[in-house]
Protein backbone atom coordinates (compact mmCIF):
# COMPACT_ATOMS: atom_id res chain seq x y z
CA UNK A 1 0.00 0.00 0.00
CA UNK A 2 2.85 2.53 1.06
CA UNK A 3 4.45 1.68 -2.39
CA UNK A 4 1.58 2.18 -4.32
CA UNK A 5 1.18 6.02 -2.65
CA UNK A 6 5.17 6.80 -3.01
CA UNK A 7 4.47 5.26 -7.04
CA UNK A 8 1.55 7.00 -7.24
CA UNK A 9 2.69 10.60 -5.37
CA UNK A 10 5.74 10.37 -7.93
CA UNK A 11 3.95 9.96 -11.18
CA UNK A 12 1.45 13.37 -10.22
CA UNK A 13 4.56 15.03 -9.19
CA UNK A 14 6.12 14.04 -12.94
CA UNK A 15 2.50 14.74 -14.39
CA UNK A 16 2.84 18.04 -12.72
CA UNK A 17 6.50 19.15 -14.10
CA UNK A 18 5.39 18.40 -17.46
CA UNK A 19 1.91 20.14 -17.66
CA UNK A 20 2.85 23.87 -19.55
CA UNK A 21 1.45 26.53 -17.09
CA UNK A 22 2.44 29.23 -14.79
CA UNK A 23 2.78 27.50 -11.38
CA UNK A 24 6.12 26.06 -9.66
CA UNK A 25 6.97 23.10 -10.82
CA UNK A 26 5.01 23.33 -14.42
CA UNK A 27 6.86 23.79 -17.71
CA UNK A 28 7.07 27.68 -18.50
CA UNK A 29 5.15 28.26 -21.73
CA UNK A 30 7.58 28.83 -24.93
CA UNK A 31 7.89 32.47 -26.25
CA UNK A 32 9.40 32.74 -29.59
CA UNK A 33 10.48 36.48 -30.28
CA UNK A 34 12.60 39.15 -32.35
CA UNK A 35 15.69 40.16 -30.94
CA UNK A 36 16.81 44.04 -32.17
CA UNK A 37 18.69 42.71 -35.25
CA UNK A 38 15.72 40.75 -36.25
CA UNK A 39 16.67 37.30 -35.09
CA UNK A 40 13.96 34.76 -33.46
CA UNK A 41 15.44 33.26 -30.04
CA UNK A 42 12.84 30.93 -28.62
CA UNK A 43 12.64 30.52 -24.74
CA UNK A 44 13.42 26.66 -25.40
CA UNK A 45 16.42 27.34 -27.09
CA UNK A 46 18.06 28.26 -23.59
CA UNK A 47 17.73 24.76 -22.48
CA UNK A 48 20.25 23.77 -20.17
CA UNK A 49 20.69 26.71 -18.59
CA UNK A 50 19.29 28.68 -15.33
CA UNK A 51 16.98 31.21 -17.12
CA UNK A 52 15.55 34.54 -15.73
CA UNK A 53 12.52 35.70 -18.02
CA UNK A 54 12.50 39.22 -17.14
CA UNK A 55 9.20 41.06 -18.28
CA UNK A 56 9.64 44.77 -18.60
CA UNK A 57 9.52 47.98 -20.48
CA UNK A 58 11.18 51.28 -20.94
CA UNK A 59 8.49 53.28 -19.73
CA UNK A 60 8.23 51.12 -16.52
CA UNK A 61 10.29 52.82 -13.95
CA UNK A 62 10.68 50.04 -11.28
CA UNK A 63 11.69 47.74 -14.47
CA UNK A 64 14.45 50.82 -15.50
CA UNK A 65 15.71 50.69 -12.04
CA UNK A 66 15.94 47.14 -12.32
CA UNK A 67 18.01 46.72 -15.09
CA UNK A 68 21.31 47.47 -13.50
CA UNK A 69 20.76 44.89 -10.46
CA UNK A 70 20.14 42.57 -13.03
CA UNK A 71 23.67 43.40 -14.94
CA UNK A 72 25.21 42.60 -11.80
CA UNK A 73 23.53 39.18 -11.59
CA UNK A 74 24.55 38.15 -14.61
CA UNK A 75 27.67 39.11 -14.31
CA UNK A 76 28.26 37.23 -11.76
CA UNK A 77 26.37 33.86 -12.18
CA UNK A 78 26.18 33.52 -15.94
CA UNK A 79 29.13 31.03 -15.55
CA UNK A 80 28.20 29.12 -12.65
CA UNK A 81 26.59 25.88 -12.58
CA UNK A 82 23.30 24.97 -11.08
CA UNK A 83 22.08 22.03 -10.23
CA UNK A 84 20.03 21.84 -12.93
CA UNK A 85 21.65 23.62 -15.47
CA UNK A 86 24.72 25.30 -16.77
CA UNK A 87 25.06 28.87 -16.96
CA UNK A 88 22.97 31.37 -15.96
CA UNK A 89 21.11 33.54 -18.79
CA UNK A 90 18.12 36.52 -18.61
CA UNK A 91 15.63 36.38 -21.76
CA UNK A 92 14.48 39.56 -21.13
CA UNK A 93 11.14 40.48 -22.95
CA UNK A 94 10.18 43.86 -23.42
CA UNK A 95 6.89 45.47 -23.74
CA UNK A 96 7.71 48.57 -25.03
CA UNK A 97 5.60 49.52 -28.49
CA UNK A 98 8.63 52.03 -29.94
CA UNK A 99 11.50 50.32 -30.83
CA UNK A 100 13.73 53.18 -30.74
CA UNK A 101 13.05 53.77 -26.78
CA UNK A 102 13.70 49.77 -26.75
CA UNK A 103 16.74 49.96 -28.63
CA UNK A 104 18.34 52.79 -27.10
CA UNK A 105 17.76 51.47 -23.39
CA UNK A 106 19.82 48.59 -24.30
CA UNK A 107 22.46 50.45 -26.31
CA UNK A 108 23.06 53.29 -23.53
CA UNK A 109 22.90 50.97 -20.88
CA UNK A 110 25.14 48.48 -22.58
CA UNK A 111 22.40 45.62 -21.72
CA UNK A 112 24.50 42.44 -22.63
CA UNK A 113 22.16 39.74 -22.35
CA UNK A 114 18.75 38.62 -24.76
CA UNK A 115 16.54 41.14 -25.68
CA UNK A 116 13.44 40.20 -27.35
CA UNK A 117 10.00 42.02 -28.17
CA UNK A 118 7.00 42.42 -30.38
CA UNK A 119 6.65 45.72 -29.99
CA UNK A 120 2.73 45.63 -28.79
CA UNK A 121 3.17 46.88 -24.89
CA UNK A 122 -0.04 45.41 -23.08
CA UNK A 123 -1.18 43.91 -26.35
CA UNK A 124 1.49 41.41 -26.61
CA UNK A 125 0.20 38.17 -26.07
CA UNK A 126 3.03 36.93 -23.97
CA UNK A 127 1.41 39.01 -21.86
CA UNK A 128 -1.91 37.31 -21.95
CA UNK A 129 -0.30 33.51 -21.85
CA UNK A 130 2.17 34.84 -18.58
CA UNK A 131 -0.72 36.46 -17.16
CA UNK A 132 1.34 39.73 -16.06
CA UNK A 133 -0.93 41.90 -13.94
CA UNK A 134 2.04 44.37 -14.19
CA UNK A 135 5.42 45.04 -14.50
CA UNK A 136 8.03 44.41 -13.40
CA UNK A 137 7.22 41.06 -13.57
CA UNK A 138 9.72 37.50 -13.81
CA UNK A 139 9.88 33.62 -14.02
CA UNK A 140 12.95 31.70 -12.98
CA UNK A 141 13.07 28.44 -14.94
CA UNK A 142 16.11 25.58 -14.75
CA UNK A 143 17.39 23.88 -17.36
CA UNK A 144 14.70 21.78 -18.36
CA UNK A 145 12.19 24.71 -18.50
CA UNK A 146 10.41 24.03 -15.32
CA UNK A 147 9.21 26.90 -13.33
CA UNK A 148 11.37 27.65 -10.22
CA UNK A 149 10.07 31.06 -8.66
CA UNK A 150 8.22 33.78 -10.13
CA UNK A 151 8.43 37.64 -9.44
CA UNK A 152 11.18 37.62 -6.91
CA UNK A 153 13.50 41.01 -6.67
CA UNK A 154 16.50 42.18 -5.13
CA UNK A 155 17.93 39.94 -2.41
CA UNK A 156 15.28 37.54 -2.78
CA UNK A 157 15.90 37.32 -6.47
CA UNK A 158 19.60 36.39 -6.01
CA UNK A 159 18.89 34.13 -2.91
CA UNK A 160 17.15 32.13 -5.10
CA UNK A 161 19.86 31.96 -7.83
CA UNK A 162 22.24 31.51 -4.70
CA UNK A 163 20.15 28.19 -3.60
CA UNK A 164 20.40 26.53 -7.56
CA UNK A 165 24.41 27.02 -7.54
CA UNK A 166 26.67 24.75 -7.03
CA UNK A 167 29.64 27.38 -7.03
CA UNK A 168 31.60 25.64 -9.92
CA UNK A 169 32.75 27.59 -12.91
CA UNK A 170 31.41 26.25 -16.12
CA UNK A 171 34.36 25.02 -18.84
CA UNK A 172 34.39 27.82 -21.80
CA UNK B 1 -25.03 50.32 22.11
CA UNK B 2 -28.46 50.84 20.45
CA UNK B 3 -30.00 50.69 16.94
CA UNK B 4 -29.40 54.31 16.34
CA UNK B 5 -25.88 54.65 17.21
CA UNK B 6 -25.45 51.50 15.32
CA UNK B 7 -26.48 52.70 12.33
CA UNK B 8 -24.53 55.99 12.77
CA UNK B 9 -21.41 54.08 13.88
CA UNK B 10 -21.61 51.84 10.54
CA UNK B 11 -22.39 55.01 8.41
CA UNK B 12 -19.44 56.65 10.01
CA UNK B 13 -17.20 53.57 8.75
CA UNK B 14 -18.44 52.98 5.53
CA UNK B 15 -18.25 56.44 4.81
CA UNK B 16 -14.01 56.24 5.96
CA UNK B 17 -13.94 53.09 3.87
CA UNK B 18 -15.33 55.36 0.68
CA UNK B 19 -12.89 58.10 1.49
CA UNK B 20 -9.83 55.90 1.94
CA UNK B 21 -10.25 54.37 -1.37
CA UNK B 22 -10.65 57.69 -3.19
CA UNK B 23 -7.90 58.94 -1.60
CA UNK B 24 -5.68 55.79 -2.81
CA UNK B 25 -6.49 56.92 -6.42
CA UNK B 26 -5.76 60.54 -5.72
CA UNK B 27 -2.45 61.76 -3.56
CA UNK B 28 -2.85 64.69 -1.77
CA UNK B 29 -0.69 67.05 -4.54
CA UNK B 30 -2.53 65.13 -7.92
CA UNK B 31 -4.58 67.49 -10.48
CA UNK B 32 -7.64 66.18 -9.86
CA UNK B 33 -10.13 65.95 -7.75
CA UNK B 34 -11.98 62.30 -6.82
CA UNK B 35 -15.10 63.19 -9.06
CA UNK B 36 -13.09 63.67 -12.20
CA UNK B 37 -12.02 59.81 -12.00
CA UNK B 38 -13.65 58.67 -14.68
CA UNK B 39 -14.42 54.30 -13.71
CA UNK B 40 -14.14 52.07 -17.24
CA UNK B 41 -17.11 50.63 -17.04
CA UNK B 42 -18.72 53.78 -17.35
CA UNK B 43 -16.41 54.94 -20.47
CA UNK B 44 -16.68 51.55 -21.78
CA UNK B 45 -20.81 51.52 -21.66
CA UNK B 46 -20.55 55.19 -23.87
CA UNK B 47 -17.99 54.25 -26.48
CA UNK B 48 -20.48 50.73 -27.10
CA UNK B 49 -23.05 52.95 -27.79
CA UNK B 50 -22.64 55.19 -30.83
CA UNK B 51 -25.91 56.99 -29.96
CA UNK B 52 -25.00 58.50 -26.91
CA UNK B 53 -22.33 61.75 -27.06
CA UNK B 54 -19.11 60.39 -27.09
CA UNK B 55 -15.98 62.19 -25.63
CA UNK B 56 -13.00 62.76 -26.56
CA UNK B 57 -10.47 60.44 -25.75
CA UNK B 58 -6.81 60.98 -25.58
CA UNK B 59 -3.68 58.19 -25.03
CA UNK B 60 -1.22 60.20 -23.07
CA UNK B 61 0.73 56.89 -22.73
CA UNK B 62 2.54 54.47 -25.12
CA UNK B 63 -0.39 52.89 -26.95
CA UNK B 64 -3.78 54.23 -28.02
CA UNK B 65 -5.23 51.08 -27.14
CA UNK B 66 -9.08 52.00 -25.74
CA UNK B 67 -11.25 52.18 -29.42
CA UNK B 68 -11.22 55.23 -31.05
CA UNK B 69 -8.58 56.92 -28.67
CA UNK B 70 -6.48 59.25 -29.96
CA UNK B 71 -2.52 58.45 -29.94
CA UNK B 72 -0.50 61.65 -28.24
CA UNK B 73 2.11 60.28 -26.82
CA UNK B 74 3.62 60.06 -23.37
CA UNK B 75 2.91 63.58 -22.13
CA UNK B 76 5.95 63.41 -19.85
CA UNK B 77 7.79 64.53 -22.84
CA UNK B 78 7.24 68.23 -23.53
CA UNK B 79 7.01 67.69 -27.53
CA UNK B 80 3.99 64.78 -26.08
CA UNK B 81 2.37 67.59 -24.22
CA UNK B 82 2.48 70.15 -26.37
CA UNK B 83 0.86 67.83 -29.14
CA UNK B 84 -1.96 67.55 -26.48
CA UNK B 85 -2.44 71.60 -26.08
CA UNK B 86 -2.48 71.97 -29.10
CA UNK B 87 -5.02 69.30 -30.30
CA UNK B 88 -6.99 70.38 -27.08
CA UNK B 89 -6.73 73.84 -28.01
CA UNK B 90 -9.57 74.02 -30.79
CA UNK B 91 -11.79 71.98 -28.78
CA UNK B 92 -14.40 74.07 -26.78
CA UNK B 93 -13.67 74.44 -22.85
CA UNK B 94 -16.51 72.93 -21.81
CA UNK B 95 -15.83 69.62 -24.62
CA UNK B 96 -15.85 66.08 -22.64
CA UNK B 97 -12.59 65.05 -22.86
CA UNK B 98 -10.90 61.90 -21.43
CA UNK B 99 -7.16 61.61 -20.74
CA UNK B 100 -5.48 58.00 -20.16
CA UNK B 101 -2.42 56.34 -19.82
CA UNK B 102 -2.48 52.95 -18.39
CA UNK B 103 1.75 52.10 -18.11
CA UNK B 104 1.53 51.35 -14.04
CA UNK B 105 -0.34 51.87 -11.21
CA UNK B 106 -0.89 55.72 -10.89
CA UNK B 107 1.29 56.24 -8.06
CA UNK B 108 4.40 55.52 -10.32
CA UNK B 109 2.56 57.06 -13.55
CA UNK B 110 4.70 60.10 -15.21
CA UNK B 111 2.25 60.60 -17.38
CA UNK B 112 -1.08 61.57 -16.33
CA UNK B 113 -0.04 64.37 -13.85
CA UNK B 114 1.31 67.09 -16.76
CA UNK B 115 -1.71 65.72 -18.93
CA UNK B 116 -3.93 66.51 -16.39
CA UNK B 117 -2.56 69.96 -14.88
CA UNK B 118 -2.68 70.96 -18.69
CA UNK B 119 -6.19 70.57 -18.47
CA UNK B 120 -6.88 72.30 -15.25
CA UNK B 121 -4.44 75.13 -16.26
CA UNK B 122 -6.21 75.54 -19.91
CA UNK B 123 -9.21 75.94 -18.03
CA UNK B 124 -11.64 72.77 -19.44
CA UNK B 125 -14.64 72.44 -17.18
CA UNK B 126 -15.52 68.62 -18.24
CA UNK B 127 -12.62 66.79 -18.53
CA UNK B 128 -12.19 63.32 -17.00
CA UNK B 129 -9.51 60.89 -16.01
CA UNK B 130 -10.05 57.07 -16.36
CA UNK B 131 -9.22 55.35 -13.80
CA UNK B 132 -6.87 52.98 -14.06
CA UNK B 133 -5.70 52.21 -10.57
CA UNK B 134 -3.18 49.03 -11.93
CA UNK B 135 -2.90 48.85 -15.69
CA UNK B 136 -4.79 49.42 -19.00
CA UNK B 137 -4.36 45.69 -19.49
CA UNK B 138 -5.57 44.52 -16.30
CA UNK B 139 -8.34 47.41 -15.29
CA UNK B 140 -9.50 47.51 -19.16
CA UNK B 141 -8.15 44.98 -22.14
CA UNK B 142 -8.77 42.03 -19.43
CA UNK B 143 -12.47 42.94 -18.73
CA UNK B 144 -13.38 42.93 -22.35
CA UNK B 145 -13.71 46.63 -23.06
CA UNK B 146 -13.52 47.60 -26.43
CA UNK B 147 -9.98 48.21 -27.63
CA UNK B 148 -8.47 49.45 -31.13
CA UNK B 149 -7.45 47.49 -33.74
Amino acid sequence: MLVFLLLSGSTVLTLSAQQTGLESGNRAPEIKLLTLKGDTIALSSLKGKLVLIDFWGTWCSPCVEEQSELSKLYTKYKQLTYTNGKGFEIYGVSLDSKKTNWENFVTKNKINWIQVSDLKFWRSPVAKTYNIQGLPFNVLIDGKGIILAKNLHGADLEKEIERYSVIKKTEK
Amino acid sequence: MNAKNLVFLLLTVATLVFASYQISAQGQNDPWTPQQLLAPADLAKVLNNSKTPQPTVYCIGMDAIIKGSIDVGPAMMPENLNTLKQKISKLPKNASIVVYCGCCPFSRCPNIRPAMKLLKDMQFTNYKLLNLPQNVKVDWMDKGYPVSE
